[in-house]
C-alpha cells in the first residue's frame, strides 16, 4: 500500500455539491467527516454555517465552492461570497476560474479575478478550479501559472459538473507546472480507492469526491492483495477517452482526439475494454 | 467459543440426539459451510452412492445466524452432490436458517434413509418424525401450507417438490416457497432419503459474545450497505436482474448455450422491464435491508423471483425473449423444486443437441412451445425429460457431444461467459462444486468495479485475486452472510463481526485462513473421489473467440493462470495441496 487508510483519509474533501442536497445530507456528511477525519467538507455556500457548527473545534475544515460551477460571474461577486463564506466559517474557498477569459488569454483579468478572491478570503485557502475538461493543455498550464501569481493555495481539476472529471495526466502536468509549493487537488470521477491512489502518485495533494468513505473503506481491500493496483489498460485513464463532442467545445473535443493519432498505445484501445 | 449443538438424526432408525461441535472445530470452521465439509470429509467414507443412505445431508447455520447483523438470515446445505460427485454447499436465504440458530442448533445432520416419506418438526428441542405421505407427490406451496397447518404457522419449511422426490439431479431444496438452496441436486439427496421436509420452530433468545461491540460494528457496516450505490440502489430498485443489460453490453450474456455472447432482445427481459411489467413488491430475506428479492405477476398469478441467473437460463440460454413466460416457467421450476440454472442450461444444450442434428426432439432456440410440459417432465422424470434431469454433462455424452455441455465438473455454469472475463475465467475452472459463480465473485472487480474495477482481460493478478475471493467467500459461507454484502464491507469488517459475535477473536487475515482451510479440506475430499487437476478446465468452446458482441474475439487463457493458481494456494502442479500447506492450516 502506497500510503496508509489514515493518510489517505487525511487527503480527501468530502463532498455534497448537488442542488437538491437536504440539511440531513450535510449532517451526515460532517459526522462522516469528523468519524474518518477527512481533510474537509466540500460544500455549497448556503450550508456554511450549519457545517462550522457541527465541526466546531474539530480537524476537520469547511471548504466552500466560489462562483460554482460556471466560474462566469462577476469577480465583485465572487469576492463578496469568498468574504460571506469565510465571515460565516469557511477555512477553505474553491473557486472556478474564468473559463473563458482564459481561453481568450485575458490573463490580467483571470489574475485579476483570483487575487480578488485571495484577498477577500483573508488567509483562507483558496483553490483555483480550472475545469480542465473545457481546456487544452497549453491553457491548463497558462492556467496554473496565473493562479500562481494570483497567491492561491492550490489548483484543482473540475468542479464534476464540467464535461470531464479529473485524470492523473492532468493532475500530473498540474503538478509539473505549479512545482512543490502549491497543492493540486484532483476533482471529478473520484470513485475508487484506484482512482484515488492513481491521483496521489500523480501528484495530487488533496482529492475532492462524494465517495470518500467508499473509497476509505475500500482501501482496506489493498492490505489483501497487490492486484488491485496492477496497471489498467492506458485508455481507461486517458482525457482522450473521455472527450465529448456533446460536452465540449468542438476545438476542444478535437485536440484531444488528435492525441490518439499518435498515441503509442492506439492499438489497445479496443472496443468494449 | 463454545461447542455448538448439532441435531443428529437417523432416518433409518427414527432417532435423533443432540452431539457437539467442538469449540476448537467451530474456531477452525465456523459454522455453515465449513461445519459441513468439515463432517462430510470426517464422517462419509470414499466413493460412496450419494442418493445412497450412507450421504449425510446437513443444514447449517453460522455464528451470526439471527443475530442483528445484516443478511444473516441464511443457511447452508453441505453434502456430496449426486450431480457432479464433489463435495457441495447449496446457500439459501429466506427465515428457515434462524429458526434453526433459535432452536439451539448450529446445524442438523441427516444420515440414513426412512422407510417411508416423513418430514422432521423440530419445535425447540422437540424431535418428531411424521408421517409425509399426505404431502409425497405435492408440489411446493401446497407442502409448505400443508406443513404449517399440522404444525405451527409461525415455523419455517424447508422442502422438496416431486423433483427431488423423484431424485433428480437438478432438484432443489425450497424454503419460503420460492427461496432455495438450489443448485446440485441437494433436493435428490432429500429425496432419496424419503424426508420430504424440515420443518423448524425456534423460540430461544440468540446470544453472542459482546453485544456492545456488535451494536457498534453492525450500525457502522449497515451504513455502510446503505453508502454503496449497489446494495442502496441498484439491487434495491431492480434486484439481481439489474445485471440482464451490464451483463449483455459487455458481451457476456451468454446466449443459445454460449454460442454468442449477446441478446438481442436482452432489453426485454432486463431488470428495467421486469420493475415495469411484472413487479408486485420487493422480497427481503431475514435482516436484510437490501431488498433484492422480487414478488412478479406472471399469467394472473404472483411468484417469487425471477433472479438475473434464472432469467438468463430459461430466457437467453435458451433465446427466449418473452419475460411473462420466463416468470413463469420460473415459478413452475419453484414449484416442482428444480434448480433454474442447471435446468435452464441443460434444456439450451439440448436445443443445440438438436441444431447440431445429435437429437431429435421438438426443441428449437427462441420456441417455448412445450417447454412447460418438459420442466415438468424433468421433475416427474419421464420421457426425455429424465434424460434431462441427469444434467447436461450425461445428456450432452449420452448423444455423443459432451462438448456442448456448458459444466466443470458436471455443474452448469452460470450467466457469464468467461471468455471476456479472466479471473471469473479461473475461479470458474477452480471451483470445488462445479460451474459456479459464487465461490469467488470476480464478476464484482472484473465488471462491476467493487471494490475496484480491475482490467478484465488481464491475467496477471489473478490468480491471487481468485484465491482472496475464494477464501473470503467459504468464510462468509460459514458465518453466514449473504455474498452481495462484499459490494460494501471489506474483510476486516466481516472480521470484526466474527469477533464481536463470537470471543473468537480475529483479524481480516485469520478470517481468510479460515476460509483457506475450508477450501482446502473440500479440495481433499474431491481428490478423495478421483477429482484431479483434469477437472479444473472449462468446455473447449471457450478457447474459441465470440464472434460479436463487448467481447468479440476474446478466449480464455486458462493455461497461463492455473500453475500461478496452484502456486499461490500452496499446491503441487497436479493440484494437491503440499504437506506443508496442510500443516500450515492445521489440517490433520
Amino acid at each position: 500500500m502506497p500510503i496508509t487508510v489514515d493518510e489517505l483519509a487525511k487527503l480527501i474533501d468530502h463532498t455534497r455539491l448537488k442542488p437538491e442536497t437536504k440539511r440531513t445530507k450535510i449532517q451526515e456528511l460532517c459526522e462522516e467527516a469528523l468519524t474518518y477525519e477527512f481533510a474537509s467538507v466540500c460544500i455549497n455556500p448556503v450550508h456554511v454555517e450549519f457545517a462550522a457548527e457541527l465541526l466546531s473545534g474539530s480537524s476537520v475544515d469547511v471548504c466552500v465552492v466560489i462562483g460554482f460551477p460556471l466560474g462566469a460571474t462577476l469577480t465583485e461577486v465572487k469576492a463578496f461570497e469568498a468574504q460571506e463564506v469565510v465571515r460565516k466559517g469557511a477555512t477553505e474557498v474553491d473557486m472556478v476560474i474564468n473559463v473563458g477569459a482564459l481561453r481568450d488569454k485575458n490573463y490580467d483579468f483571470v489574475r485579476s479575478d483570483i487575487r480578488e478572491v485571495v484577498n477577500a478570503a483573508e488567509g483562507a485557502i483558496v483553490k483555483v478550479i480550472l475545469e480542465t475538461g473545457l481546456l487544452i493543455d497549453e491553457e491548463k498550464r497558462q492556467g496554473c501559472i496565473i493562479s500562481k501569481e494570483a497567491g492561491a493555495h492550490f489548483v484543482k481539476t473540475s468542479t464534476g459538473f464540467g464535461p470531464m472529471g479529473a485524470t492523473p495526466y492532468d493532475v500530473q502536468l498540474m503538478r509539473e507546472t505549479v512545482g512543490n509549493k502549491l497543492g493540486v487537488k484532483a476533482a471529478g470521477g473520484i470513485r475508487t480507492f484506484k482512482d484515488a491512489i492513481r491521483m496521489v502518485n500523480a501528484g495530487a495533494t488533496r482529492l475532492g469526491t462524494s465517495s470518500g468513505v467508499s473509497i476509505v473503506e475500500g482501501y482496506r481491500w489493498a492490505g489483501y492483495s497487490d492486484a488491485w493496483l496492477e496497471p489498467d489498460k492506458p485508455c481507461w485513464t486517458c482525457p482522450s477517452r473521455q472527450a465529448s463532442l456533446a460536452k465540449q467545445p468542438k476545438d476542444v473535443y478535437l485536440w484531444y482526439k488528435e492525441r490518439c493519432v499518435t498515441c503509442p498505445h492506439r492499438d489497445e484501445n479496443i472496443f468494449n475494454d | 467459543m463454545k461447542d455448538a449443538q448439532i441435531l443428529w438424526v437417523s432416518l433409518s432408525k427414527q432417532s435423533a440426539k443432540e452431539v457437539p461441535f467442538l469449540a476448537d472445530n467451530y474456531a477452525k470452521f465456523l459454522g455453515g459451510r465449513g461445519l459441513g465439509v468439515k463432517l462430510l470429509y470426517d464422517r462419509v467414507n470414499p466413493e460412496i452412492d450419494p442418493l445412497s443412505p450412507d450421504n449425510l445431508l446437513i443444514f447449517a447455520v453460522g455464528p451470526l445466524t439471527a443475530t442483528s447483523v445484516p443478511t444473516a438470515g441464511r443457511f447452508a446445505v453441505v453434502t456430496k452432490s449426486p450431480l457432479t460427485g464433489t463435495i457441495f454447499d447449496s446457500n439459501c436465504g429466506g427465515y428457515f436458517g434462524p429458526q434453526l440458530r433459535r432452536a439451539g442448533f448450529t446445524a442438523v445432520v441427516i444420515e440414513g434413509r426412512a422407510t417411508s416419506p416423513v418430514y422432521l418438526w423440530i419445535n425447540d428441542n422437540e424431535i418428531e418424525f411424521r408421517s409425509a405421505e399426505p404431502v409425497w407427490g405435492k408440489e411446493v406451496s401446497n407442502t409448505t401450507d400443508h406443513l404449517l397447518d399440522e404444525t405451527d404457522s409461525k415455523a419455517q419449511v424447508a422442502c422438496i417438490g416431486p423433483a427431488g422426490e423423484n431424485q433428480v439431479k437438478l432438484a432443489s431444496i425450497m424454503s419460503d416457497k420460492h427461496r432455495a438452496a438450489g443448485r446440485g441436486g441437494v433436493g435428490a439427496v432429500m429425496g432419496a432419503k424419503n424426508l420430504k421436509a424440515v420443518v423448524i420452530q425456534g423460540t430461544k433468545k440468540v446470544t453472542v459474545s459482546d453485544e456492545k461491540q456488535l451494536d457498534q460494528v453492525v450500525s457502522r457496516v449497515r451504513r455502510l450497505l446503505k453508502k454503496d450505490s449497489i446494495t442502496n440502489k441498484s439491487l434495491p430498485v431492480y434486484g439481481t436482474a439489474v445485471l440482464v443489460n451490464l451483463i449483455n453490453e459487455y458481451g457476456l450474456l451468454p446466449t443459445h448455450n454460449f454460442q454468442e455472447g449477446t441478446f438481442n432482445d436482452a432489453e426485454g427481459v432486463s431488470g428495467e422491464k421486469l420493475l415495469e411489467r411484472i413487479f408486485v413488491k420487493k422480497y427481503h430475506c431475514f435482516g436484510c435491508p437490501i431488498g433484492c428479492g422480487r414478488i412478479t405477476r406472471a399469467y394472473g398469478e404472483e411468484g417469487g423471483g425471477p433472479e438475473y441467473e434464472t432469467i438468463w437460463a430459461l430466457g437467453p440460454q435458451c433465446g427466449v425473449n418473452d419475460l411473462e413466460w420466463i416468470a413463469a416457467a420460473n415459478n413452475r421450476c419453484n414449484e416442482l423444486g428444480l434448480d433454474t440454472i442447471s435446468l435452464g442450461s441443460t434444456i439450451g444444450c439440448a436445443m443445440e443437441l438438436v441444431q447440431k442434428g445429435n437429437l431429435d426432439a421438438q426443441l428449437s432456440f427462441g420456441d417455448t412451445e412445450g417447454l412447460i410440459k418438459l420442466i415438468d417432465e424433468i421433475a416427474l422424470a419421464k420421457g426425455l425429460g429424465a434424460e434431462l434431469g441427469e444434467g447436461s454433462k450425461t445428456l450432452a455424452t449420452q448423444y455423443n457431444a459432451p462438448e456442448l455441455a456448458m459444466q466443470v465438473k458436471g455443474l452448469e455454469l452460470p450467466a457469464y461467459d468467461p471468455r471476456g472475463v479472466q479471473g471469473h475465467a479461473l475461479a470458474s475452472a477452480t471451483s470445488n462444486r462445479g460451474g459456479c459463480h459464487l465461490r469467488g465473485y470476480m464478476i464484482g472487480p472484473e465488471i462491476l468495479g467493487s471494490p475496484v474495477l480491475v482490467d478484465r482481460d488481464r491475467i496477471e493478478g489473478k490468480a491471487g485475486l481468485v484465491n482472496l475471493f475464494q477464501n473470503l467467500s467459504a468464510a462468509m459461507d460459514s458465518m453466514i452472510l449473504c455474498r452481495f454484502t462484499t459490494f460494501a464491507f471489506s474483510v476486516q469488517d466481516y472480521a470484526d463481526l466474527v469477533t464481536a459475535a463470537t470471543n473468537l477473536s480475529v483479524n481480516g487475515k485469520e478470517l481468510l485462513q479460515i476460509g483457506e482451510r475450508i477450501w482446502n479440506l473440500e479440495r481433499l475430499f474431491n481428490l478423495r473421489e478421483g477429482f484431479s487437476a483434469k477437472d479444473d478446465c472449462l468446455p473447449p468452446r471457450f478457447s474459441t473467440p465470440l464472434p460479436e458482441g463487448g467481447s468479440r474475439n476474446r478466449i480464455v487463457h486458462l493455461e497461463k493462470m492455473l500453475p500461478e493458481y496452484y502456486r499461490l494456494r500452496g499446491w503441487s502442479s497436479k493440484g494437491y495441496p503440499s504437506e506443508a500447506k496442510l500443516k500450515q492450516l492445521n489440517i490433520q
